[in-house]
């Protein structure tokens, strides 16, 4: 490796790196990111937090005004992402596959942060 | 003197002088939590002591606490960097125990996240080893390159580091020919930069400088001392559980055990490229060949207890042969798991091949044995009734040199 060569090259080419907050990281599509329970469909069966590895889930009281004839219990999953390691575990033992998976991985925060927003949001 | 006659001196009283030199736990070469008590006379290294202990998180009781698919994560978080290979020692030794099998194309998919693991594993130990020597530009090539293994991984499992691929039975994923493309053509990428710093590792004369006759390791010490994986290999001796066992679908996929006689840093290292171009032609192999059927299993049909018994599974993993042993009796947790990792053996016992060298040398040694700490933390004894701690090496508990 010849310095001379390998400092003109790079002096002439672009970086390697990406400009990560200006351009956005390329990631594909069923990448293991945020999920969150889809309360149409979720039936409150508990076994999400049961199958947990991580013992994030836990398992909440639907607001009082939402009555689902589906979810006699009541309950809903709620994740707290801090704890998560996004091993989908809960998405592929949930029996209705209530769970909504997409690619967001930027979930960097000072606050704990948990799903039971996105899950509420689901009701409509 | 006073007579103008010169005395001869008769003798030379020398003094010793040994200094110790910790290096580690935080040192700005080791990229992990080891400590080597260097006792140095002058810049000569005389002797070594290895302490661990920095990094133990009770795995091994963590998996009896919890049920066999709660454990099969927690298995995978034993070591970022080999987590495919600890999942996938822990699925078969389970697998065993049932006696499931899966299906072709789910052995193949299996392989080719481990090969791309064991890729990815070996170019950052050589950027790593690039790093120490001072050679910065060829650490960040070689990590700038490394990222496209990543994506590769990325693609396959889901995500770059943990790639919680494996389950009891099959795997969680599938591949589509889509993907298929994309991973060739990342391969495609990766292939002729391999190639370059394989050379480069070969011929640059200051890698070589560096690395030629430092810390050699005959045939005789590896086997003695118990070493695996490629420090094993990087002295003459060809062993390689891949080969030796073929679990999997290694029986269907062609690859030669890389083996090199020189038993020097340079030797492991260029034994760990060749490795990950053999790795490489294995990944586009598989592509190639993927048997047609399903893969993913559906994890909601799965039993939820297995039946008792012992079983033990070992797995080529990129620092050496790994071995999980599970003891079941019954139920859905299992009674004990013993993990039995290579870098227990390479570092552990690796104290002697530092010796006459220099000081500066240490870093280089230690990083040529591609040490993963959080894999080997294990014996630490605890002696409930005095509350005291005390650290061992298994050979003193086996001997019962220590009281338990």
């Amino acid at each position: 490796m010849s310095i001379v060569r390998e400092a003109l090259k790079n002096l002439l080419s672009k970086p390697a790196t990406i400009e990560y907050p200006k351009k956005p990281v390329p990631i594909e599509k069923d990448f293991r990111g945020r999920h969150y329970a889809d309360l149409r469909k979720c039936t409150g069966c508990t076994l999400c937090a049961i199958e947990c590895p991580s013992n994030c889930i836990t398992m909440e009281k639907l607001p009082e005004n939402a009555k689902l004839k589906h979810n006699p219990r009541g309950l809903y999953p709620n994740i707290r992402y801090m704890s998560c390691v996004f091993c989908y575990r809960c998405v592929r033992v949930c029996p209705v596959d209530a769970y909504v998976t997409t690619n967001e991985y930027r979930l960097s925060s000072v606050k704990e942060v948990f799903s039971k927003e996105l899950t509420l949001q689901t009701l409509g | 003197m006073e007579n103008g006659m010169v005395e001869k001196a008769t003798s030379i009283i020398k003094i010793p002088v040994t200094l110790e030199i910790p290096i580690g736990p935080q040192h700005p070469a080791l990229h992990e939590p080891v400590l080597l008590k260097i006792y140095a006379d002058g810049e000569e290294v005389v002797g070594v002591e290895i302490g661990t202990g920095y990094n133990h998180r009770g795995i091994e009781k963590l998996l009896e606490n919890n049920t066999f698919y709660k454990g099969k994560f927690i298995a995978s978080r034993v070591c970022g960097i080999c987590n495919a290979v600890h999942e996938n020692c822990f699925v078969r030794a389970v697998e065993y125990l049932v006696g499931m099998k899966p299906s072709p194309r789910a052995e193949y998919l299996r392989v080719l996240v481990m090969e791309l693991e064991r890729l990815h594993s070996h170019m950052l130990i050589n950027a790593i080893m690039a790093e120490i020597i001072g050679f910065d530009t060829l650490f960040m090539y070689i990590m700038r390159d490394r990222e496209l293994v990543m994506k590769a991984k990325e693609i396959v499992a889901g995500n770059r580091v943990s790639a919680d691929f494996h389950m009891f039975n099959g795997v969680r994923r599938d591949i589509d020919d889509v993907k298929r493309d994309k991973l060739i053509d990342l391969l495609r990428r990766v292939e002729p930069r391999l190639k370059y710093y394989r050379k480069l590792f070969e011929d640059d004369p200051t890698i070589s400088k560096r690395l030629t006759e430092i810390g050699v390791l005959k045939a005789k010490d590896v086997t003695s001392y118990g070493m695996l994986g490629p420090v094993l290999r990087g002295s003459g001796i060809k062993s390689d559980a891949r080969a030796e066992d073929r679990y999997d679908a290694y029986n269907e996929i062609p690859f030669n055990v890389v083996v090199r006689g020189e038993g020097d840093s340079l030797a492991r290292m260029l034994v760990r490229w060749d490795e990950a171009l053999e790795s490489l032609e294995m990944c586009k192999y598989i592509l190639e060949h993927l048997p047609s059927g399903p893969a993913a299993v559906d994890e909601r049909k799965l039993p939820r207890t297995f039946p008792a018994g012992e079983s033990f599974a070992r797995v080529e993993a990129p620092r050496g042969e790994l071995t999980y042993y599970i003891q079941h009796a019954g139920g859905n947790k299992p009674y004990r798991v013993k993990v039995r990792t290579p870098s227990l053996n390479n570092i552990i016992n690796s104290g002697f091949s530092y010796l006459g060298h220099s000081v500066a040398d240490v870093p280089v040694i230690l990083v040529s044995y591609d040490p993963c700490i959080s894999c080997m933390e294990r014996a630490i004894i605890v002696d409930l009734k005095n509350k005291v701690e005390k650290r061992a090496t298994l050979r003193e508990i086996a001997m019962k040199e220590v009281r338990l």
